[in-house]
């Protein structure tokens, strides 16, 4: 029998570090009150962002180890996710929270990116697996929303964004993971335009719920006689209940749920396999009618841009109240005495916080969530600019979009490889009871672990980032962003207290600049085989360029500002960790960027090299 | 019905940095605030009562929330205001120039000029835990006045049913509107409150209820009237001389005692207890 599960938040947030990312540094002031944020001011953002965080200390925190714990049933062919995920669904979309960067047009409050980054954040952060449902319905949502033609978009996107109705993306198959382009999932015409779907997809999350009267599943699916291939792909939409035109409930669509995943974590998140017409019977119409058939991969991109960086947010979101978490524990455990009475036995125990060891892994954690939300915010800020600019300066316009879509790659990456890490470290800190479920720490490590796989694993984003990014734009958004980095460089490189930091900054760009060189070098003179062995590493050392960056950034802030406040006042303390972290992981994570660039000189290819049969004899 | 709301705004108990002393003055640089949890649940009281639970988006009354304080204590109004009062009056003050004498004679002055059928406030502030200003209110306003209610029917605009939180039960009590009611937390339970809109079948959530999005945007746009303190109240002297603040002592280590009849014999010479 399980032991019953108490229902007790472990959720903890840093608003003040919000607030600093949003006012002091990316400055969103400048662009609330103005169009198209003309509804929104300071006190709304920060009213908004204390009203969420208040909501999910209350709903979805609680029922984060109640989902573990429970995961999800499936009977009667249909999902029962776990105790309280209903109730909480309902206030989700009562209250709004999920709907905060829609436009008005369709029900949302039309916020900031920034704001609805860190609004992702702390439903993330409380509860990772129940906030995947109300995510992926907000992305299938905003898919219809951009590609979708005028009734499709009055009948779905309301409905989805209100939580009417759920949705899901329906890519992966037993046989195409990765390589998406194998899908197997066949579409045949009808006589009435619609098309009948028949085929499985797996790892479908949120693939059925009861939190919702009806899914709406986007189903990536061959017509018959496409080519081969991500070309002969088309989006449909496939409702689990066929509607009427005016949203009403008719017959089921013939969408069976086959199996659910038994999983590591993120265990109230039902991952599950869909099968698609067992019965021929299952209907789907094109995204965008007729005329947008065989240009599915291009629509679904739009909804896997908007989660991977969901994802990289889920990253740091875990491991921030991870790291929170083993800071209070840290601050409380008592364990041995102070090394400088080390012979004494009878020296008082002190707090392991006191130990340099436990010291050295606080802060390594708190510089990379720092560094890894300023990264987020940063590419949302860009987002911001974007609507802020668009037919107004398109100048500026392109600028912003090629500095968002080469960051798309790192904030899903780095977010997720590092947010891992984070919990790792925040169990290490706790010691042994970090191990136990008594404390909330190994479930973050164990819900955060897939974040490096789903939407596109890291290497796919290193690819991304390598094939594509680099030279988009004939590698213009990749010019200005190493460019961005270098003014900082110049600016600050005298700074009287983080200068030298600053100069270590400016070796990093040059060295990330030098690698892209090779990379290229690569690809023109045919060693292709190299990239993919490069690609992660290289992704690592532009994300490390670029957290440090904004930790420098950000700490140049905090200096100025705390010579400004009294030494008793708590934000003198808030912006000495500011500088304090930047400080570290320049110190400490920075000087290995220079390292990896010249291990990527190296053009090792062991890996390659060795024979299938020598990895192991058995 | 129409409700006036008094809150006050309290250093957050739950966050780090507490109040300090410093030279016999109350050190405030660095508070995080908070709206006084008593005074939250008479605003959630108001609510219930002025709407029908089933439909809350569609006012059946009027509530006015007021508070005393420098302009940044707007933010406690607007937060009331996001979570559905109607519209709010800030008494502009030094917060270090109130006390509860000065706070309930404003107020009175407030009532006659707003005319409200019931003043709903905390039974106290969590800071001061001072317990005075329903009570001096009601004095001044000649009203009757139920304090510490845990419960609140409502049948008809004349009258209310309250049921008092006294020692060893639930005093229920019927008083005549106009009236000062202050409130105690059980007041937020699911059905405490039995506003004539409600029907009786309607259970609402435990606690305060959230502020939504919607909401919240739309805080900006309600009414927010500043008042002048001496427009008010014709004397602002305090009553209450503060003459000095020190922090309670810190608490000194206990002892371990070897046997019970140590204990007997401790409690029973030094303690003088038993």
């Amino acid at each position: 029998m399980t032991k019953p599960v108490q229902a007790i938040n472990r959720y903890k947030a840093d608003l003040r570090e919000m607030f600093f990312l949003l006012f002091e540094q990316f400055r969103v002031n400048e662009v609330l009150g103005k169009a198209p944020y003309e509804a929104w001011g300071e006190e709304e953002v920060k009213t908004t962002l204390q009203e969420v965080y208040r909501w999910v200390r209350e709903v979805t925190g609680p029922l984060n180890v109640v989902g573990d714990t429970h995961g999800c049933k499936l009977e009667g062919g249909r999902v029962i996710t776990p105790p309280g995920f209903k109730d909480a669904w309902k206030q989700l979309y009562e209250a709004g929270w999920n709907s905060i960067g829609v436009s008005p047009d369709y029900g949302g409050a039309g916020s900031p990116a920034a704001v609805q980054a860190l609004v992702l954040e702390l439903l993330a952060g409380s509860n990772a697996a129940f906030a995947m449902y109300p995510g992926l319905a907000h992305g299938a949502a905003e898919v219809i929303q951009h590609f979708g033609t005028p009734e499709q978009k009055k009948l779905y996107c309301e409905r989805m964004y209100s939580g009417k109705w759920g949705g899901t993306m329906c890519l992966t198959e037993p046989h195409a993971g990765t390589d998406v382009g194998s899908a197997k999932t066949t579409a045949k015409k009808n006589a009435d335009g619609s098309y009948t779907i028949t085929g499985t997809k797996i790892f479908i999350s949120g693939g059925d719920h009861d939190l919702a009267e009806n899914v709406i599943h986007l189903v990536l699916a061959r017509v018959d006689g496409a080519p081969a291939g991500t070309k002969g792909l088309t989006l449909f939409i496939v409702p689990r209940v066929r509607t009427s035109e005016d949203g009403t409930l008719g017959q089921t669509n013939d969408v069976a749920v086959g199996a659910l995943e038994h999983k590591m974590g993120i265990n109230g998140s039902a991952t599950c396999v869909l099968v698609f017409g067992e019965n021929e019977k299952c209907v789907g119409w094109p995204v965008g009618g007729e005329e947008k058939i065989n240009q599915g991969m291009a629509q679904m991109f739009k909804m896997m841009n908007t989660a991977r960086i969901a994802v990289g947010v889920q990253g740091f979101a875990v491991a921030s109240t991870a790291y929170l978490n083993a800071l209070e524990y840290a601050r409380e455990r008592k364990q041995g005495s102070s090394i400088t009475h080390w012979k004494d036995a009878t020296a008082p125990r002190v707090p392991i916080m006191q130990h340099a060891d436990v010291r050295r892994m606080l802060l390594d954690m708190k510089a990379r969530v720092e560094g890894l939300r300023a990264l987020a915010v940063k590419l949302a800020f860009h987002q911001d600019q974007v609507r802020v600019h668009s037919g107004k300066d398109e100048a500026q316009v392109a600028y912003h979009q090629g500095q968002v879509d080469l960051l798309v790659p790192l904030v899903k990456s780095y977010g997720s490889d590092q947010g891992f890490r984070v919990c790792e470290t925040a169990i290490q800190t706790y010691g042994g009871a970090g191990y136990t479920r008594d404390y909330p720490v190994e479930q973050y490590c164990r819900d955060a672990k897939i974040f490096s796989i789903y939407e596109g694993t890291n290497h796919i984003q290193a690819m991304d980032l390598v094939g594509r990014k680099l030279g988009q734009a004939g590698g213009a958004n990749l010019q200005s962003f190493l460019g961005d980095v270098a003014k900082f460089v110049a600016a600050h490189s005298g700074h009287a207290t983080l200068g030298p930091a600053v100069k270590a900054l400016g070796a990093a760009q040059e060295a990330v600049g030098g690698s892209a060189m090779r990379l290229l070098m690569w690809f023109q003179s045919g060693q292709l085989a190299l990239v993919p062995l490069a690609a992660n590493r290289f992704l690592e050392m532009m994300s490390e360029l670029t957290v440090a960056w904004l930790l420098l950034q950000g700490a140049v802030i905090a200096e100025e500002a705390r010579a400004k406040v009294d030494a008793a006042h708590p934000d003198h303390a808030f912006y000495t960790g500011k500088v304090q972290a930047a400080l570290y992981f320049t110190r400490n994570v920075l000087p290995g960027v220079t390292h990896k660039a010249e291990l990527m000189g190296a053009e090792d290819k062991t890996a390659i090299d060795i024979p299938d049969a020598a990895f192991a004899t058995v | 019905m129409k409700i006036l709301v008094p809150l006050k705004r309290v250093a957050d108990p739950d966050n780090a940095n507490k109040v300090k002393v410093n030279g016999g003055k109350l050190e405030t640089t660095g508070l995080e605030w908070k709206p006084n949890p008593f005074d939250e649940y008479a605003v959630e009281t108001a609510l219930r009562l002025t709407e029908n639970g089933t439909n809350p988006k569609a006012r059946q009354g009027e509530v006015v929330v007021v508070t005393f304080g420098p302009k940044d204590t707007e933010t406690t109004l607007r937060a009331a205001l996001a979570t559905g009062a109607d519209r709010a009056i800030r008494v502009d003050a030094a917060d270090d120039a109130l006390d509860g004498d000065l706070v309930a004679r404003a107020l009175k002055a407030l009532v006659e000029k707003e005319k409200p059928d019931l003043v709903l406030l905390g039974k106290q502030a969590v800071d001061g835990d001072s317990n005075q200003v329903g009570q001096l209110l009601a004095e001044y306003l000649g009203w009757p006045q139920a304090t510490f209610a845990g419960s609140i029917q409502s049948e008809d605009d004349k009258s209310l049913v309250v049921g008092r939180e006294v020692d060893g039960g639930t005093l229920k009590v019927r008083v005549t509107l106009p009236a000062v009611v202050s409130v105690d937390l059980r007041i937020v339970a699911p059905n405490s409150v039995r506003g004539k809109h409600t029907p009786p079948t309607h259970a609402y959530a435990d606690g305060v209820r959230f502020a939504a999005l919607m909401a919240i945007m739309a805080a900006k746009k309600k009414p927010l009237a500043e008042v002048k303190l001496a427009d008010l109240a014709s004397d602002t002297a305090l009553k209450i001389k503060y003459t000095g603040f020190e922090l309670p002592p810190a608490r000194k280590a206990g002892i371990k005692v070897k046997a019970v009849s140590e204990l007997v014999d401790k409690l029973k010479n030094e303690a003088k207890v038993v």
